[in-house]
């Protein structure tokens, strides 16, 4: 199958552009070598892909590097038949030079291009008419005006670009007149002609950062979207979840009636809706947290919100760019240290790398949920607004926060010496407010329960599978007696210190593969023992069994802290080229975790 | 005097840029318009000697202290 490429700069429109074009049905690759995201879908019998946006095709940060570097080898292969180059109409200068720049490389490699002049609705709605057949011939290029929001020109566009792809040999740029002028110049003479005045499309957005970046108010509004975002994990999410169980124990019911009673009755009861389906439960506050911050990313704000993180953060020899990857890290860490490579400070990228892990990923969510339904009670403040188990919530992941910069302060500390004299400086882009489009925010989200349940499911499901085993047998369904009761006295006195019995040794033992296999294995535990019970109220069977609060607050920040993700692991190994660096992170925070937890339940 | 010491809301015009900044960024700046001749404008300072906000061309950018100072303007 022939490729289309789709390029452009970043905040463009193009990623609208390309669900557009290609609908639902998308994959997202990790392709071979060094991981760069190609999102790819379906246009006619044409495969499009979606290269990282890009300000230029000189590189300043790892991520353009790698992104430009895929864009060469597309250049020059056989498969490659277009070039799309999509341009924001309301930025014409900035977009032009990054436009040109592929022009001119695609003349090169005797390559055809076409530009999609994205967004031309907001430059409509300015009153403002950018004539494309004149803009066309001067760039010598195809040119179609159109918005993949509103839709007007996306059918005019689509037919060009089957057309382009049918004779792409008549589409590559005719560069004519201009070229020995340089880039920049020729941008300018363009925008100038042809572009709408900077101060009214700009005059919005100033008006909203007036208020949004304000010197008092910017701070508060900051942590009131902070706060809010990780209180809806909790409140938005509880339904859905509520919905998950519900479906989980009706199933389990039914399934049980169906089977004869038995081991493989109990089998399926104990490993299957006790261990993999209390893990399924917490999919919906993965795809609300993912929500969110699609939300936030897609509005804008993103942006600002580094702006704001700048200076905090600096104290902490981080860069207000690490603001995002630490975000994300509260989905997954493993996106989140990709993520990392947008910093252009080689040292500063390393370190919030390394602090990511810290960050309260989505597969505590399941270990918090279950711990904070154990032991903290659902009071309700302020009408509902607030309620204690969301408080929480925010008291871990702050916690979770914390320890990450004061990580950060002893790591800048440490690497003083010998500090990069050549650091590179924070420079930032703030993208116009849009609201949000739908489509590419669901997939985002779904993609995101996708991602989490193919790569937990195996493990969690291996795990359940002989956790159930080795706790069932020899004397089927007797736990105190099974070879896992005597593997578990065995490692009993490392986890009696924190005021746990052998259940939650082997459960936190087991979840060094990944954290969000300790509720799966902890179900299938008090799944075997309680027979008769209900087997998706986990929590209600840990509280009458009976968690001191010290031992449970201790087990909290032991998941707060510790790196349980052989996953993560593997990424920064591979993200930071230094295995020592990955393993000593694993022991450090581990060890960090367990005298942390040692603390807590002798204290309390 | 540099970028770094213009006020909120003032205008300028930028002279040069300083030649000992990395060639990578040098060229970065220059296409994202810090070039001399270009108009620019302070839209914000931030409090605690953070990042200024500048309106240059038809783009918003923020920019930290090391690299606003190495960055020649003439007021308007």
């Amino acid at each position: 199958m022939k490729n289309i490429i789709l390029v452009g700069k970043p905040n463009s429109g193009k990623s609208l552009l390309f669900n557009q074009l290609t609908g639902m049905r998308q994959k997202v690759a990790n392709f071979p070598g060094v991981t760069v995201e190609l999102k790819s879908g379906q246009f006619d019998e044409y495969r499009l892909v979606d290269y990282p946006g890009t300000y230029s095709l000189k590189s300043l940060s790892k991520d353009e590097e790698l992104a430009i570097e895929k864009l060469h080898e597309a250049m020059h292969s056989e498969d490659t038949s277009l070039i799309v180059c999509n341009l924001d109409a309301t930025r014409l200068e900035r977009s032009l030079v990054f436009g040109l720049q592929v022009r001119d490389l695609a003349f090169e490699h005797n390559k055809g291009v076409i530009f999609a002049l994205n967004m031309i609705d907001e430059v409509q709605r300015f009153g403002h008419q950018i004539d494309t057949d004149k803009l066309a011939a001067d760039l010598g290029c195809a040119v179609f005006a159109m918005s993949a929001k509103t839709l007007i020109g996306l059918h005019e566009f689509k037919l060009g670009l089957l057309d382009a792809c049918k004779h792409p040999q008549d589409f590559v740029p005719n560069k004519g007149n201009d070229s020995d002028t340089p880039v920049l110049e020729i941008s300018r003479k363009l925008s100038a002609q042809y572009g709408i005045k900077a101060d009214v499309v700009l005059k919005q957005q100033n008006r909203i950062d007036d208020f949004l970046l304000n010197s008092m108010f910017g701070g508060l509004i900051f942590l009131s979207i902070m706060f809010l975002l990780f209180q809806s994990i909790f409140t938005w999410a509880s339904p859905l979840m509520d919905g998950v169980e519900t479906i989980m124990t009706e199933l389990a019911m039914l399934t049980s009636q169906f089977l004869p009673s038995g081991m493989v009755n109990d089998f399926v009861s104990d490993a299957m809706f006790g261990g993999v389906g209390s893990f399924l439960v917490f999919v919906p506050q993965i795809m609300v947290l993912t929500l969110i911050i699609g939300i936030l990313e897609d509005s804008g704000y993103l942006a600002r919100a580094a702006l704001i993180c700048h200076k905090p953060l600096s104290f902490f020899g981080l860069s207000g760019r690490s603001f995002i990857p630490y975000l994300s890290g509260h989905a997954c860490a493993i996106p989140a240290i990709m993520a990392a490579r947008t910093i252009e400070s080689p040292r500063k990228r390393m370190i919030t790398m390394m602090t990511i892990p810290l960050m309260s990923c989505s597969a505590r969510l399941p270990v918090y949920a279950l711990l904070i339904a154990v032991l903290i009670p659902d009071t309700k403040y302020l009408g509902g607004l607030l309620n204690l188990q969301g408080i929480t919530f925010f008291i871990l992941y702050f916690i979770g926060i914390f320890t990450a910069l004061l990580v950060s302060t002893l790591l800048t500390k440490l690497t003083d010496l010998n500090k990069d004299e050549t650091e590179m400086p924070f420079i930032l882009e703030l993208p116009t407010y849009r609201l949000p489009h739908w489509k590419p925010l669901i997939h985002r989200v779904l993609t995101s329960a996708k991602q989490f349940i193919r790569r937990a499911g195996p493990v969690i499901f291996m795990v359940s599978v002989v956790i159930w085993f080795l706790g069932y047998f020899p004397e089927n369904g007797n736990l105190q007696s099974s070879y896992l009761a005597a593997i578990g006295q065995w490692i009993e006195p490392v986890f009696a210190p924190l005021g746990l019995d052998w259940r939650y040794g082997v459960a936190i033992l087991v979840s060094f593969l990944a954290r969000e296999v300790f509720v799966g294995a902890l179900g299938t535990l008090f799944g075997i023992e309680g027979a008769d019970e209900n087997i998706a109220g986990l929590a209600a069977n840990i509280q009458q069994d009976g968690l001191t609060l010290g031992a449970g607050i201790g087990l909290m920040l032991f998941y707060v802290v510790a790196l349980q993700c052989v996953a993560t692991v593997a990424t920064l190994k591979g993200e930071t080229g230094s295995g020592k660096i990955a393993w000593g992170l694993f022991a450090g925070y581990g060890l960090l975790a367990y005298f942390i937890a040692w603390i807590a339940a002798s204290l309390i | 005097m540099t970028l770094w010491e213009i006020k909120n809301k003032q205008s300028a015009s930028i002279d040069s840029l300083d030649p000992n900044l990395m060639p990578a960024v040098f060229e970065r700046l220059n296409e994202m318009g810090f070039s001399s001749g270009q108009a620019v404008q302070c839209l914000r300072r931030s409090p605690l000697k953070g990042p200024v906000v500048l309106q240059v061309g038809d783009c918003v950018y923020s920019l930290e202290q090391s690299i606003a100072s190495s960055i020649n303007i003439s007021l308007n």
